[in-house]
């Protein structure tokens, strides 16, 4: 019976189109992204990660499973449904069939059918990268080498991830189907399921959840990514993902989760045709003795009233009507619940960094709840289908249809119930966000901030994909349809985006309100947001106009009479209506098209990449033309923040450092932001060569060649106008209030390979050789400009800037004199040594901080109502400069200023005495318990001062490892700072986050792994590498050692150049020389392993035990195995002859119960097993290799293990 | 008033011909439509109800255009459906205000008045506040009757309202249209004879679309004077029976058939009974005749 019932459900299946229509877009969506350029599942591809190798290809298998909850559902949850939907259950259930055959009957037949639509996958992936070359057009990898076909590499994902994951989700939507004998309720199943793999993301901001993390997510992705998060490209391009580990325990889980789904549906499924409710049905009163007689009743004479006010009036009572209907429905109230529990979660882990969380101020809370808007979307999505279909399902229709009521009534009464229904929702979200503030101990609500971003970026959002879902709801006249052309209209808009189409106006729904900062408000974001939001709800209210025009009343569907009816529905003020809001769809439409594309230019990336390409193209020859440097820059800004202009005016004087004559001075003047030249002149006189207009560079011929030595003056006007709004990418540095830009926006000398494009994948699409990212070391062009670019090398500086009268404005420099004039500020700054060229200009709304270090004065400029962490920042800086300035050198200025900027960037960066410092992060980071949390303000703080010497007083050649130098000396310089203040627990919290951001950094590597001496602006070497290489490098020769070389660096290398005794600029070789003069011939080799190779460790402890001593002492024997491994620039890594010193650790517990550091000292460790016995006072609790992390080495945790009594022999 | 019905034409996307030039002038009072299930009662109905758009032909209710002016119509419209469902969480009282507000009453205290006069008038008082979803087949029929009489319709339409009702509930529900039908266009469609028999001054049978007979049902009764015989016949002989006479309806009494054949020339061979032609002989004879 049960084969029968199989096959039943097969042969079912077999025959819908449904089935064959499934397969095939899934099919066409995985050959497509196999072979096209504008469609890329999970995105991990590219690079050195080749397209079609095993670990891509099981990403995206396990990416599909995801789009597959959709048809899971629809094939799974109805298998028993079906039956009640067509009201034949009674004819199943009568048969003689068991309850047995009946439920795994329909349940291994649907699954069989979804197994086999699941194979589409593959096939679509293999046929896609086998034929992909042959194909008319081009697939992203056209021009690579792909690796050898290997069929395994399609099917074992399929098996592990698809298959597994089709059994999980098809027993929980089939049971959820069966049991509740309701479509939503399946729908609302496989949001919770989602929700789940939400959940696990918001855990995961702190690393120690990881294994939790990869065992509650029911895909399997998460487990995936996290199984696989230190991968090489090596390995992701040879390795199969392989069923072990966390993702086999993952499997095992979830599958054992859906064998104990069925077998729960197996008992809990009724095979009677009546269900029993759950819950107990009222008992009615009983009935009062009815006295009045049916037969005398007289039926009341009623007046019936038309017209408008009574159409409004039964506006009102459907809208009532409906949104009581939405709103008692359990789904929906199941929807509502998943997902602030999903936010309920993400509160605790509120914007974390480095498991630091921030202040929740509301901005941020906001930005949390936005978390929310998937729930709105499927709340409107499905609602609006239910709405639409209400009636009809109930069979209530015609009755409804046939009553006197105006035909806009009706849709616009449903429309209003579920926008009410979701303004409920935003009052429920508002409420949350205040839980999550007090539950935090934040009692700042900042009530209207709340009501402002809610009310209007979530409400228009709710309102236009309200509309929009109505209208394809209506116009589909089916509920499924509807539903499965809005997930399309949701994949097709995400993929506009990527196949170049990004304008706006053909973005539906665009216009962002953009993140609120509390510094700027919503900034200059309102207005472009008003008037796109306009233009879309214009069209929205005339697709949904037309919705109450071709909707269906009344007993029949065909288009030919709804077409009819419509015609008879478009009275005089409908008619008006659909006009007007045509007029303004058009009318803002337009507004919108002569702020983005007249007033403006309007440009796609596409164009933007064609531009750069014929830049370098164009230019790349003038490369290594000799220009002169500048050595002063001298300027006068105006900065107009409400307008948001700004103009500067003044000279640079330039000199000629070469040996030969300068005859052409080639001018770049900014192109990004496009900026305007008023003028442009030298002192000596000069005429235009060549010009392109296009990209505002200018070649002029000097009247009289600047000889060697000599010196010219340029003198310029450049001006900075923002007219209406853009499309995109809108200008966040020139703002109301926080302005901050730096001399990237004057003019600069000669070509600027920082516009070519970097990445291969890029390069190989327009034909373009592949690229070095940087100079080699012994380039001389490279030893002879510095990190900030070949423009200058120290210049005296010199700014005036004017801004508006309630703002400070800050440059590079000393304030010379601060003055007002009319409604206008001025301050004059000047810098008494030569400089960097590389200055900041702030200006903004600021309360001030002042303290002072010695002769040195610390300032904090600070928004109002962001004072937490103003002390830590200051005690950062002294604690710094106490450091720097004893064991480097004295600090080069008499003055340090921070100042906050928003946070439309989260970065700190360090000018000449002044640190422009994000409002996202530091400013508003909470440190709950300062033995628990690190510390970040301070750390950041620590960096960017540290930058004062390393970039500043040293800045390094502008070649391969240069970061070394600045970055990782700053990060070196910091985590000393910190270890004098924080504890060694806190140290190696940080620390470990280093590690892991770095294993996951390398592991996305596009091009190639650089050691860190030859690092190429790759951040997670010359920071997270760095950090961990330079804490490892003081632990084995010393502080004082690794302090000494750097200070023997100062001294060779303080403000170096060509005007230098030197010649040149620094690189990370010529440090390393110190180093290795303070290392013994013994430690050489960890200079080899950390700085000049890319070297690996696997420590792990196997077995340790103790026993006691007489001496009341306690023996430790410590079982541990080690293995070093060198990698290559892929990531290949091969294991290597090692005998190096590695610390061994015993662990006791303290007084409260945690663990506590009692022995570490470093031992010889040869390669493979050995033993080693510590003699400790106290109990052993744990014990192992290198246990406090300071080597690299991707399975940290397994470095100790729980110390157990030895038996007694 | 009265109800006049042209011309009116209906194919449906699936071949079916459900109205075939149908010509109807229905006065106030009962109107009966008499039909076999799938006759093009309902499509009629709908029609006249505003719910479906015909092929061509006109509706005319009194001087409303009945296909163009569909809110007027609406207005005056009461509308029983064939098979309705309701909200299963609602009960009575809310739905039938809320249908009330629909219907353009929007005074609350008239409202109110109506619905319980309507609630007390189908016998809905007591289980008024009961959700619909546990009404039995009946009480949702009365329901429906209930707010299809909401706001005193001119025009009530009425598709097999009787179907599921037991006797008693059918008595006091064609008592109470009757009642209405004194000032009123009452339309009710049925395959149920006695209905039409009991209550209507005026009838049309109606199959495959087309209008068979129109008129008073007792001038169809006396056209049929003489023209209906009766014979017990055993079951075997039904098939030579069906060939050789115009059966125009067989039943069973004590196992046994009973058919009713048409002729107009008196007793056939001498072996039938004449029986004095009912209604239903109408009707089977009308629609044999024209099959």
């Amino acid at each position: 019976m049960l084969r029968e019932i199989l096959r039943f459900e097969f042969d079912y299946r077999k025959k819908r189109p449904a089935t064959y229509i499934y397969f095939g877009i899934l099919f066409l969506f995985c050959f497509g992204a196999a072979t096209s350029k504008y469609i890329s599942i999970g995105g991990v591809a590219g690079g050195q990660i080749k397209e079609n190798s095993p670990f891509n290809l099981a990403f995206m298998t396990v990416i599909m499973t995801f789009v597959f909850t959709f048809i899971c559902s629809a094939i799974m949850g109805v298998a028993v449904l079906r039956d009640f939907d067509h009201k034949t259950e009674s004819m199943m259930f009568t048969t003689s069939m068991s309850k047995f055959d009946y439920l795994f009957g329909r349940f291994l037949g649907s699954f069989l059918v979804m197994v086999l639509i699941y194979s589409s996958i593959w096939l679509g992936f293999m046929t896609g990268y086998s034929i992909g070359k042959f194909l008319p057009w081009d697939p992203s990898w056209k021009e690579k080498e792909m690796l050898a076909f290997n069929a395994w590499s399609y099917l074992q994902p399929y098996f592990v991830f698809g298959v597994t994951n089709l059994f999980i989700q098809g027993a929980i939507f089939f049971a959820s189907g069966a049991l509740s004998r309701k479509t939503i309720v399946i729908y609302t199943q496989g949001i919770i399921l989602l929700v789940l793999y939400q959940v696990t993301s918001d855990i995961l901001s702190d690393i120690e959840n990881k294994t939790f993390a990869a065992l509650i997510d029911p895909f399997a992705l998460r487990a995936f990514e996290i199984h696989t998060e230190y991968w090489t490209p090596a390995q992701k391009n040879t390795q199969i993902v392989p069923l072990t580990g966390l993702l086999l325990y993952n499997r095992l889980i979830w599958c054992g989760f859906a064998v104990f789904i069925l077998a729960a549906t197996y008992f809990a499924f009724n095979f009677n045709v009546v269900q029993k409710s759950f819950f107990k049905s009222k008992k009615t009163k009983k009935s009062e003795n009815n006295l009045i007689k049916p037969e005398t009743v007289k039926i009341p004479l009623v007046h019936q009233h038309s017209g408008f006010t009574t159409s409004i009036q039964q506006l009102i009572q459907q809208t009532k009507f409906y949104l009581k209907l939405i709103s008692r429905e359990i789904p929906y109230l199941a929807i509502v619940f998943v997902g602030i529990f999903n936010l309920v979660v993400s509160g605790f882990y509120f914007d974390q960094m480095y498991g630091t969380s921030s202040y929740p101020v509301t901005a941020n809370v906001i930005e949390l709840l936005s978390e929310f808007d998937l729930f709105f979307l499927i709340i409107i999505v499905f609602y609006s289908g239910e709405l639409v279909w209400k009636e009809r399902s109930v069979n209530f229709n015609l009755i409804v249809d046939a009553t006197p009521v105006a035909d806009w009534v009706n849709l616009t009464a449903k429309f209003l119930g579920l926008l009410l229904s979701n303004i409920i929702l935003i009052f429920i979200l508002i409420f949350c966000g205040v839980c999550i503030q007090a539950a935090l101990g934040y009692f700042n609500f900042e009530l209207p901030l709340y009501f402002k971003s809610l009310f209007s970026s979530t409400l228009a959002f709710i309102l236009l994909y309200s509309l929009l879902s109505f209208f394809v709801q209506v116009v589909s006249n089916s509920k499924f349809v509807g539903f499965a052309l809005m997930f399309v209209f949701f994949i097709t808009t995400f993929f506009l985006g990527a196949a170049g189409i990004q304008h706006p106006m053909l973005i539906f729904g665009s216009g962002r309100l953009g993140s609120y900062s509390d510094m700027n408000d919503f900034g200059h974001f309102l207005t472009s947001f008003s008037w796109t939001k306009l233009y879309w709800t214009g069209l929205s209210v005339l697709l949904f106009a037309l919705a109450i025009v071709f909707g269906v009343r009344g007993s029949e569907a065909i288009l030919k009479s709804r077409i009819k009816v419509g015609k008879l529905r478009l009275t005089r003020p409908m008619l008006a209506f659909v006009l007007t809001s045509l007029l303004v769809f058009i009318m803002s439409g337009c507004y919108i098209f002569y702020n983005t594309n007249k007033l403006n230019e309007y440009t796609s990336q596409e164009d933007r990449e064609k531009l750069q390409v014929e830049y370098e193209k164009t230019f790349k020859k003038y490369e290594k033309t000799d220009q002169p440097r500048i050595i002063e820059a001298n300027l006068k800004v105006e900065i107009y923040p409400e307008k948001r202009d700004f103009t500067a005016e003044g000279f640079y004087w330039m000199k000629n450092k070469t040996k030969k004559v300068i005859s052409e001075v080639h001018i770049q003047n900014d192109v990004l932001h496009k900026m305007k030249l008023e003028y442009l002149t030298f002192s000596t006189g000069a005429k235009v060569k060549q010009k392109w207009d296009k990209f505002d560079y200018t070649i002029y011929q000097l009247n009289k060649p600047l000889q060697p030595g000599d010196s010219v003056k340029l003198s310029f006007k450049t001006v900075f106008e923002t007219k209406g709004f853009v499309a995109s990418g809108s200008n966040t540095n020139v703002v109301y209030n926080g302005t901050f830009f730096n001399n990237g926006y004057f003019p600069s000398l000669g070509y600027s390979s920082d516009f070519e494009i970097g990445d291969d994948d890029e390069r190989r699409k327009y034909k373009l050789p592949e690229k070095e990212r940087m100079l080699e070391q012994n380039d001389p062009r490279g030893l002879a400009m510095n990190l900030f670019g070949d423009d200058a090398d120290y210049i005296r500086f010199e700014m005036q800037i004017g801004t508006s009268k309630d703002q400070i404005a800050i440059a590079p420099g000393y304030l010379q004199k601060s003055w007002e004039a009319g409604d206008r500020k001025y301050f004059h700054y000047k810098m008494d040594v030569p400089m960097v060229n590389f200055y900041s200009i702030v200006s903004a709304r600021y309360e001030v901080k002042r303290d002072k270090w010695k002769d040195v004065d610390l300032e904090i400029y600070y928004h109002k109502g962001h004072p937490y962490n103003l002390e830590t920042m200051m005690t950062s800086m002294k604690r710094s400069f106490d450091y720097f300035s004893k064991n480097f050198s004295p600090y080069q200025y008499r003055q340090m200023r921070i100042m906050e900027f928003p946070k439309y960037s989260d970065f700190a960066q360090s000018f000449a005495n002044t640190v422009p410092f994000s409002e996202g992060i530091g400013f508003i980071q909470k440190i709950k318990d300062p033995e628990e949390d690190l510390d970040m303000p301070f750390y950041v703080t620590a960096h960017e001062l540290g930058h004062q010497w390393w970039g500043h007083q040293v800045p390094e050649a502008g070649v391969k490892g240069n970061a070394m130098l600045s970055e990782t000396q700053a990060q070196y310089s910091a985590l000393m700072v910190m270890k004098n203040n924080q504890s060694p627990e806190l140290m190696q919290k940080f620390l470990k986050y280093e590690l892991d951001r770095y294993l996951r950094g390398r592991s996305a590597e596009r091009k190639k792994e650089q050691p860190l001496v030859e690092v190429e602006a790759q951040g997670y070497i010359h920071y997270q590498k760095g950090a961990l290489v330079m804490y490892a490098l003081q632990d084995y020769i010393g502080e004082d050692k690794v302090n000494l070389a750097l200070r023997n660096f100062l001294a060779e290398w303080q403000y170096p150049g060509p005007d230098h005794p030197k010649g040149r600029y620094p690189t990370s070789r010529d440090l390393l020389g110190f180093f290795k003069a303070q290392t013994p011939d013994s430690l050489q080799y960890v200079i080899e392993d950390m700085f000049e190779t890319i070297t690996l460790y696997e420590n792990k402890a196997e077995k340790v035990s103790y026993k006691k001593l007489k001496d009341g002492k306690y023996e430790v024997t410590l079982s541990v195995n080690s293995e070093k491994f060198r990698a290559d620039k892929e990531g290949n890594e091969k294991s290597i002859a090692s005998n190096d010193w590695i610390d061994l650790g015993v662990y006791t517990l303290d007084k409260k119960g945690e663990q506590k550091l009692i022995y570490l000292k470093k031992y010889k460790v040869k390669k493979g097993k050995s033993e080693f016995k510590i003699i400790v006072k106290e109990l052993p609790s744990k014990a192992g290799i290198d246990p406090i992390n300071k080597l690299i080495d991707r399975h940290s945790d397994d470095n100790t293990k729980t110390a157990e009594a030895a038996e007694v022999s | 008033m009265k109800l006049s019905v042209s011309g009116l034409n209906k194919t449906y996307s699936n071949g079916v011909h459900a109205l075939k030039d149908v010509n109807l002038t229905i006065n106030q009072g009962m109107f009966g439509l008499l039909g076999p299930n799938g006759a093009g009662k309902s499509s009629l109905m709908r029609t006249i109800a505003t719910l479906q758009e015909p092929d061509s032909g006109e509706i005319f209710l009194g001087d409303i255009n009945v296909l163009t002016q569909k809110d007027e119509v609406r207005q005056t419209l009461g509308y029983l459906p064939q098979e309705f469902g309701v909200y299963p969480k609602v009960d009575a009282v809310t739905l039938l205000n809320h249908l009330a507000v629909l219907k353009g009453i929007t005074n609350k205290g008239e409202r109110k008045e109506v619905v319980e006069a309507l609630l007390h008038k189908t016998n809905l008082w007591d289980a008024r506040k009961k959700n619909l979803g546990g009404y039995s087949g009946g009480m949702k029929q009365r329901f429906g009757i209930a707010q299809a009489l909401l706001a005193n319709p001119k025009l009530i339409i009425v598709d097999e309202p009787t179907a599921g009702l037991d006797p008693a509930e059918r008595n006091r529900f064609l008592n109470l249209l009757s009642e209405l039908g004194e000032n009123t266009i009452v339309i009710l469609s049925t395959h149920i004879v006695e209905d039409v028999k009991e209550l209507c001054s005026d009838m049309a049978i109606i199959n495959r679309g087309q209008v068979l007979y129109k008129g008073n049902p007792f001038d169809a009764i006396n056209e049929l004077e003489g023209k209906v015989w009766s014979k017990r016949i055993a079951k075997a002989e039904l098939a030579d029976y069906k060939n050789n006479f115009k059966v125009i309806s067989e039943k069973l009494i004590g196992g046994t058939p009973l058919i009713h054949i048409l002729s107009e020339e008196g007793n056939p061979d001498g072996t039938f009974e004449g029986v004095a032609g009912d209604l239903e002989d109408v009707y089977f004879s009308r629609i044999i005749t024209a099959a």
